[in-house]
């Protein structure tokens, strides 16, 4: 079971393998991304009850809290690639890793968006200087600077470390950004979900959140997939197993 | 074996620092154009701000704690480059020495020079706004203690970037959210003794923030400087 598990970790670590076991699951997951968000998006825009307190406008929900956790979730992915990357040499790694920093930092971008335009009707402003707001933002600029970093460089290798120790020294530090934040100011309503006593929301409302929150797993994990194969293929232009790929396209 | 190895580790920590010490004598740049950096910067608040003293009484402190981190971020560029470029740096890499005491060494004098000074010029501007002697105290307190974790934290940006040549803006973009929570401790201890409120936590969470970096950002340096360099 161990070996096989083993197996299975050396194999997608190598480009070629990848590229072949991935080409399975991303209509697999394009499949569950596709009809978990048609179900959420329903349940959660028609059959939903209007809030009493916020109206419909309470329904951004839906986008915003599964992107919010999707922009931590795949910040931390990003550091564990980047910490096998710099251990285990793995060429893979790395890839997961610089393609998953522009998919977390839209994530992000689109949890600040949906928050703000939720924030004008709501709290009658577009931007607060808010714990949980601000350190949405800098994480924001933690992925933005990942980016910058990885793309200055000439030579991709050292690029690639260079961003995954930033990435380390990244995550390492989010924790410590959260506190300070929160310590300097909060307003953002508390957390409905995670909580002791179960979530304070009801069951109509909460189902389509956690539909949401899985289809945007599907989408990271299908977007993922799609990104780094052909970030694999890019890099690995030169060795043969590309060029038989390339030939049996322009063959048919 | 272990205390010879310590006492080697101690020569080598000493013997870096008078290094260190010598070459900021020598480049006095280094140390000056922070200190010039900083006092433009605090003094362009004012031109935008407008020059009402009960205004820039209350927020030059924080004004301060900005221009600070500005001016010690313009510094990060030079902290490695000279040794990069004179082949030093590869010489610590091959050699047995160990590469995070040499850092923390180069980054304790560099604090030496930049932060404290930079700490104490910023006490004599906030002097010249009437602030009450109980506030430039706390405030020299907070810099004492940020300017360590700031220099230490950027080093690591310094680390990653000493390889590419036109790095300030790249060091400024990658280092700068790593700041904010010494910048909100330091600059919140001094607004909170303004408003007469109690300092002690905030004093003492940039003390540990200072302790923590101090014990893992020398580590992050010598691995940013082992993995970039070829």
């Amino acid at each position: 079971m161990w070996q096989a598990i083993k197996n299975f970790y050396h194999r997608m670590g190598t480009p070629r393998e990848f590229y072949r076991i991935a080409g399975y699951w991303i209509p697999i997951f394009g499949v569950c991304f596709a009809v978990l968000f048609i179900v959420g998006a329903y349940l959660g825009l028609v059959v939903a009850p209007a809030d009493y307190q916020q109206g419909d406008s309470f329904r951004i929900i839906y986008v915003h809290v599964p992107a919010a956790w999707m922009s931590l979730f795949v910040y931390v992915v990003m550091a564990f690639a980047g910490a096998i990357g710099l251990i285990w040499r793995m060429k893979m790694a790395f890839i997961v890793m610089i393609t998953s920093a522009s998919i977390g930092a839209t994530f992000t971008f689109i949890a600040l968006a949906t928050g703000s335009l939720w924030g004008k009707p709501t709290w009658g402003t577009w931007w607060q200087w808010e714990a949980r707001l601000t350190s949405e933002l800098v994480l924001l600029f933690l992925y933005i600077g990942i980016m910058v970093l990885y793309s200055a460089f000439t030579e991709r290798k050292t690029a690639e470390k260079a961003a995954a120790i930033l990435c380390i020294v990244g995550v390492i530090n989010i924790p410590i950004i959260h506190y300070s934040v929160e310590w300097w100011n909060s307003l953002h309503q508390g957390s409905t979900v995670i909580r002791e006593g179960g979530p304070a929301m009801p069951a109509s409302m909460l189902t389509p959140l956690l539909l949401m929150a899985l289809s945007f797993q599907f989408f990271y994990g299908w977007l993922l997939f799609i990104k780094a194969r052909t970030q694999a293929l890019t890099q690995e232009q030169g060795s043969s197993w590309v060029k038989q790929i390339i030939e049996s396209k322009q063959v048919k | 074996m272990t205390a010879k190895q310590s006492t080697s580790h101690f020569s080598s920590f000493t013997l870096f620092l008078r290094r260190e010490c010598f070459l900021l004598w020598n480049n006095q740049e280094n140390v000056i154009q922070p200190l010039f950096f900083f006092l433009i910067t605090i003094s362009l608040f004012p031109f935008s701000l407008g020059s009402d003293p009960e205004l820039l009484k209350i927020i030059m402190p924080s004004i301060a704690w900005v221009a600070i981190v500005l001016a010690i971020m313009m510094s990060l560029n030079s902290l490695f480059r000279d040794d990069f470029e004179d082949g030093s740096l590869e010489q610590w890499l091959i050699g047995n020495r160990s590469l995070a005491l040499i850092a923390l060494a180069k980054i304790m004098v560099y604090w030496l020079f930049n932060g404290v000074f930079l700490a104490i010029l910023a006490c004599i501007v906030c002097l010249s706004t009437n602030i009450s002697f109980e506030q430039i105290k706390v405030l020299f307190a907070s810099l004492l203690l940020g300017t360590i974790s700031l220099q230490l934290i950027g080093g690591i940006g310094a680390a990653l970037t000493v390889t590419i040549q036109r790095s300030g803006l790249l060091i400024a973009i990658i280092v700068m959210p790593l700041f904010i929570p010494i910048l909100i401790f330091g600059a919140g201890a001094v607004t909170r003794s303004i408003a007469g409120e109690s300092v002690a936590g905030a004093l003492y969470t940039l003390a540990t923030l200072a302790v923590l970096s101090i014990t893992f950002a020398p580590f992050g340096i010598s691995f940013a400087l082992r993995n970039t360099i070829e």
